[in-house]
Formats: C-alpha cells, sequence, structure tokens
C-alpha cells in the first residue's frame, strides 16, 4: 500500500514537467508585442494571487472577500519607499520583503480577532476589513495622497536588473510563479496542510485531534496575506503609478472567482482561472458593450456545470506526479 | 489514569452530570453504562473538553483537564470517538490518521513545510498510520476518501484515527451504535486487542450483551449520578441497580433487552434509586 501511495518518482520526467511550462511561457513571451505581453503579466500576477488565497480559502475553507487589502498593502509599499512621495528610495528586493512583511502582519492582526468567526460571518468582515483599508488610502492625503495616487514611482532594480519592460517583468513574474507554486504544493502536502484540511472538513473534530486550530489558521492568513503583499509591490512596480481606484471590492471578487473557476484547494486551478478570468475579459473587448454580461454568463455555467471548478482539488501537482512517476 | 473529582454540570436548571466522581484505571476497559440522558455522553464531552465543567475537576494523571483548551486536551494523552461519526469525510483514510500526529506548534509546522525536519519525521508519521490501519484491519482502505467508506468502516477509522496518538486515555462513545452483529463482533476484537497496560478504556454503550462481554468494571449512572460501580457480575447481581432500572428486583433481562435498543428508552418512576451511594 506504501509504494502505492508514494510510487517513486521520475526525477527526469518531474523536473522536465516542472521546467517546461515555465520555459515555453518565456519564449512565448519574446514573440508576443507589448500589448498581449502585459495581459501575460496580469495572468501571472493573478495565478500569484490566486496561489496565495486558495491558502486560506481552498486549503483551510475560510471565505475571505478581502484578500485586496494585502494586495493594497505591498502595492502602496513601494509606492511611498521607492518614489518621490517622501523622497525613499529603497531597493526593490528590499521592498519586496517589506511589503510582504507588512502584509502578513496586517493578515495576522486581522486574523486574532476575526478567526473565531466562522462561514458567512468571517466573508463579512474581511470584505469590511478590504473596504477600510482602501478608504484609509483614499483619505490619508498626507500618507498616500489620496484619490489622486501616487504617480513617478521608481523603476525597479534587482540585483543591477532594471525592470523596464513587460518582458523584464514576465521573467520576475515566472520566477514568482514558481516559487509560490512550490511553496504552496509544499504547504498542501506537509504537516500544516493536513492540519487546515482538517479545519476546513470539521473544524471540531480537528480540536478533538490536538490541532490548535486558532493557530494554523493565524498562519494560513499570514502566509496568504504576504503573498498578496509581495503581489503588490510587483503590481506597484509595473504599473508605476497606485491609487485607491485599483483595490476595489470587484479586485477581491476576481481572485476569488479565479480560485473558485479554477478549482479550489488546486494550484493548477489557480493557473487555469487566472488566465481565463484575464483572457477572456480581453477577447471579449471587440464586444465591448456585451462584455460583462457574456463574461457573467460565462461564470455561471462554470459553476452549474462544475461546482468544485474546472480542475477539482484531487487533480493536483502531487497527482500529476504520480501519474508521470508511475507510468 | 482519568480521575472525574466531584464532577458536576448544569444547564441552566438540570443538573445532567450531578457530582460525579470515580476513577479510570489503566489497563482494564470501563463501561459506563445508565439510560438515556442519565449523563454519559455528557460526562464524556466534558472530559474532552466539547462541554465546559460547572464544577469539579477532571484529571489525567495531574493533569486537570477542565482547565485546558480542547486542542491541549488530546496532546495531555485524551483522544475520543464520536457518538456521530465526525470523520474528516473529503480526506483519506491515512490524512486522517495523519491529522492526529501534526506537531504542534509553530516551529516544528514550518520546518515540516520547508522540509527542514527532513523526510524521515514525515515518513514515521506515515508508517505509524500504516501500522495502525494494519491493525484494525484497513490497510486496504487507507487511500480512499473517508466518506466513501460503509459505516462500519468509517466507526474503525474514527477508532484507529482515536489511537494512533497512542493515547492514555482512549473515550469510546457508542462505538457499537448502529453496527450489525457481524461488525460488532469484529470491534469486540479490535477493543480487546487494544487492551494495554498503559491505556484506560472508557466505554459508554448501550450493547448490553458487548459490555458484559468486555468491560473489567461497569459504573452505572442514572439521572446525572454515579449508582453502582463493580464488575458485571456484581451489576449482574446488584438488586438496586436493577431497582433504579425497572423498579423490581431480579429483571436482568430485561433490563438487557430495554438497554439494548436507543428506541426503548429506560424510565425511571420518582424517588428510585436516587439514595443509592457506591461503598
Amino acid at each position: 500500500m506504501t509504494s502505492e501511495a508514494h510510487p517513486r518518482l521520475n526525477p527526469v520526467r518531474g523536473a522536465a514537467a516542472l521546467l517546461a511550462v515555465p520555459a515555453l511561457v518565456l519564449v512565448i513571451g519574446h514573440f508576443l508585442p507589448t500589448y498581449p505581453l502585459r495581459v501575460l503579466d496580469m495572468i501571472l500576477l493573478y495565478a500569484v494571487l490566486g496561489l496565495g488565497l486558495n491558502i486560506v480559502v481552498g486549503y483551510a475553507g475560510l471565505l475571505d472577500l478581502g484578500f485586496v487589502a494585502f494586495y493594497a498593502i505591498g502595492a502602496y509599499s513601494w509606492a511611498l519607499l521607492a518614489s518621490g512621495q517622501f523622497d525613499i528610495h529603497l531597493p526593490f528586493a528590499l521592498v519586496l520583503f517589506i511589503g510582504a512583511g507588512l502584509a502578513g502582519l496586517a493578515g495576522i492582526l486581522l486574523g486574532i480577532p476575526v478567526l473565531r468567526l466562522r462561514g458567512d460571518y468571517l466573508a463579512i468582515v474581511t470584505l469590511g476589513f478590504g473596504e477600510i483599508i482602501r478608504v484609509l488610502m483614499n483619505n490619508l492625503d498626507g500618507l498616500t495622497n489620496g484619490p489622486q495616487g501616487i504617480a513617478r514611482i521608481d523603476e525597479a532594480t534587482l540585483f543591477g536588473w532594471t525592470l523596464a519592460t513587460p518582458l523584464d517583468f514576465l521573467y520576475l513574474l515566472v520566477g514568482l510563479l514558481a516559487v509560490a507554486f512550490l511553496f504552496v504544493w509544499r504547504i498542501q502536502e506537509s504537516a500544516l496542510g493536513t492540519a487546515l484540511a482538517a479545519v476546513r472538513e470539521d473544524q471540531d473534530a480537528a480540536r478533538g485531534c490536538g490541532i490548535d486550530t486558532t493557530r494554523v489558521k493565524l498562519v494560513a492568513f499570514g502566509t496568504s496575506a504576504m503573498i498578496g503583499g509581495a503581489c503588490g509591490v510587483i503590481f506597484a512596480a509595473m504599473q508605476r503609478f497606485v491609487s485607491p481606484e485599483s483595490f476595489t471590492f470587484w479586485e477581491s471578487l476576481v481572485i476569488v472567482l479565479v480560485i473558485v473557476v479554477g478549482g479550489l484547494g488546486n494550484p493548477f486551478g489557480a493557473l487555469l482561472g487566472a488566465t481565463l478570468l484575464i483572457l477572456v475579459p480581453e477577447l471579449l473587448r471587440a464586444w465591448a458593450d456585451y462584455r460583462l454580461l457574456l463574461y457573467g454568463m460565462a461564470l455561471v455555467l462554470v459553476i452549474l456545470a462544475r461546482p468544485r471548478g474546472l480542475i477539482a482539488r484531487d487533480y493536483g501537482p502531487s497527482w500529476l506526479m504520480r501519474r508521470l512517476g508511475g507510468g | 489514569m482519568l480521575r472525574f473529582d466531584h464532577v458536576t454540570k448544569q444547564f441552566g436548571a438540570l443538573k445532567a452530570v450531578d457530582d460525579v466522581s470515580f476513577e479510570v484505571k489503566p489497563g482494564i476497559i470501563t463501561a459506563v453504562i445508565g439510560p438515556n440522558g442519565a449523563g454519559k455522553s455528557t460526562l464524556v464531552n466534558m472530559a474532552a473538553g466539547s462541554y465546559s465543567v460547572s464544577s469539579g475537576r477532571i484529571l489525567v494523571g495531574e493533569v486537570e483537564l477542565q482547565k485546558l483548551p480542547k486542542h491541549r486536551i488530546a496532546h495531555a494523552g485524551l483522544s475520543r470517538t464520536y457518538q456521530n461519526i465526525r470523520l474528516f469525510d473529503g480526506m483519506s483514510v491515512l490524512k486522517n490518521l495523519e491529522v492526529a500526529l501534526v506537531p504542534s506548534g509553530i516551529a516544528p509546522l514550518v520546518a515540516d513545510t520547508f522540509g527542514l525536519t527532513g523526510r524521515a519525521a514525515a515518513e514515521a508519521r506515515r508508517e505509524k498510520c500504516h501500522a495502525v490501519l494494519a491493525k484494525l484491519g484497513l490497510a486496504a482502505y487507507a487511500q480512499r476518501n473517508a466518506g466513501s467508506l460503509a459505516y462500519g468502516q468509517q466507526k474503525l477509522v474514527e477508532l484507529a484515527r482515536a489511537v494512533v496518538c497512542e493515547p492514555r486515555v482512549l473515550l469510546l462513545d457508542e462505538p457499537a451504535a448502529g453496527l450489525n452483529h457481524g461488525e460488532t463482533e469484529q470491534l469486540k476484537q479490535h477493543i480487546l486487542a487494544l487492551r494495554a497496560p498503559g491505556l484506560a478504556m472508557v466505554l459508554i454503550e448501550h450493547d448490553m450483551k458487548l459490555i458484559m462481554a468486555i468491560s473489567d468494571t461497569i459504573v452505572v449512572m442514572n439521572r446525572g449520578r454515579v449508582l453502582a460501580q463493580g464488575t458485571a457480575a456484581d451489576i449482574r447481581a446488584n438488586t438496586e441497580v436493577q431497582e433504579a432500572y425497572l423498579g423490581q428486583p431480579g429483571a436482568i433481562r430485561d433490563i438487557e433487552a430495554a438497554a439494548r435498543g436507543r428506541r426503548n428508552r429506560v424510565r425511571l418512576r420518582e424517588g428510585e434509586g436516587l439514595t443509592w451511594h457506591q461503598p
């Protein structure tokens, strides 16, 4: 039974599978004109956001409707710490950590009071938190420049490599996506993932089995927020402009949809979901008037036809590795 | 090993458990019996931390369980099964067991996530789960979703999940409820096989045949109080227990029949048997 459950992985096939897709994306990126390349960047960014949110929503089963708050905290970290706003110009790599750290801290601070709530109540409180952060950004004129936002943000340089073009960001995002993917996969397969799954299935029984549910939920909230924060830093560096408008409830909803449509609790689902949810509206630009209508109908159809998402939970990276290794 | 010390549970005006004191010794099986509403499940739920304790102490060794948060109770060495099965349905049987072995504390969790502890620790936990599954005849179901198993198998998986963390006290809340004759027989063998010098087992059950067959000592509860305690033979012979159950002595067969089915609720007449105190 043990050998059947854990077949020896063929390392060559495993590595090939892991490297083939990002390499392909980079090759494609070199042939794309600027506009589609920007779309591809956004797809990757939303994929990473989806992977991050999946830890809370997909693994732990806690509906978080305020994820955009952490994204905003990351974005404003770069906007404030690398611009003329306060004439602070910190290096990108450092701010990446600061933004992720601040977002993670915000996640834990939010989590301490609200994680006692369950289901709909938690969703409503997180939604409120997302709005609070946006309203703060809108009104703290002295700090964030209010609704005008912060423009003329520094160009990001990472160890001498200047991130100027969308292609540069494609490389950065492919790297980030790979790291985030391996990270969330590790979480899923580790004891923490087991604990989160138990929280999702039956919180009281999990406590009866000795799981400190509050603690593992906090860890999930914090890690997920950190990934959101890192994405925010990159977003601000990419746009070189931030304003509260970019962090509305709609953004939180899109990220939730990315993982619900793609497949809750499945890292592949986040990738597929991000691709569809970013690409389809772009393709529908030709029918601008009906765009949101068609988009909405497509979402409803997906949810009706495949309530567990396009790629169900069980068909994640571990499943793929088993298939590749066993075959 | 497990000691109830003047434990009381009050639900509003109702005393579900009323000044109960008894000790559960390691190495033996202690059955707690009594009609519905006697307070058996309340007692288990208090010990496991699901209910708060109104007054009194519940001790495992020197540790006072009523002071601990629920998840710490498992770490103190007490684990349980549920009257209504509470497995993690969407997870494999193996994962269900692994939940009970998740290391506590942030540092070990983080170390495990990043593989800092190496694969050996995780592998050791998995092997332990496989060993328990094999012992309970569940090896073939390790990768199946727990929710997809038959009722009797789910009951056994719950038992496996409760024992995989090597508890010092095991509370079995109606393990035979809903099982057919063959499954009950199988369960009996498994429970007997689990008996170990360091393990105190508490069995709450309505199946009198099972109780009489495997219990080393029996605690009879009624209306929140302990009515009698003794071996199966003692309890059978105890006229006051019989009186308390049915209002007339010498009707042990009726007691067994009545207690067998949960639907046959045993009713007690006012004032009878309540004056009994254990020696």
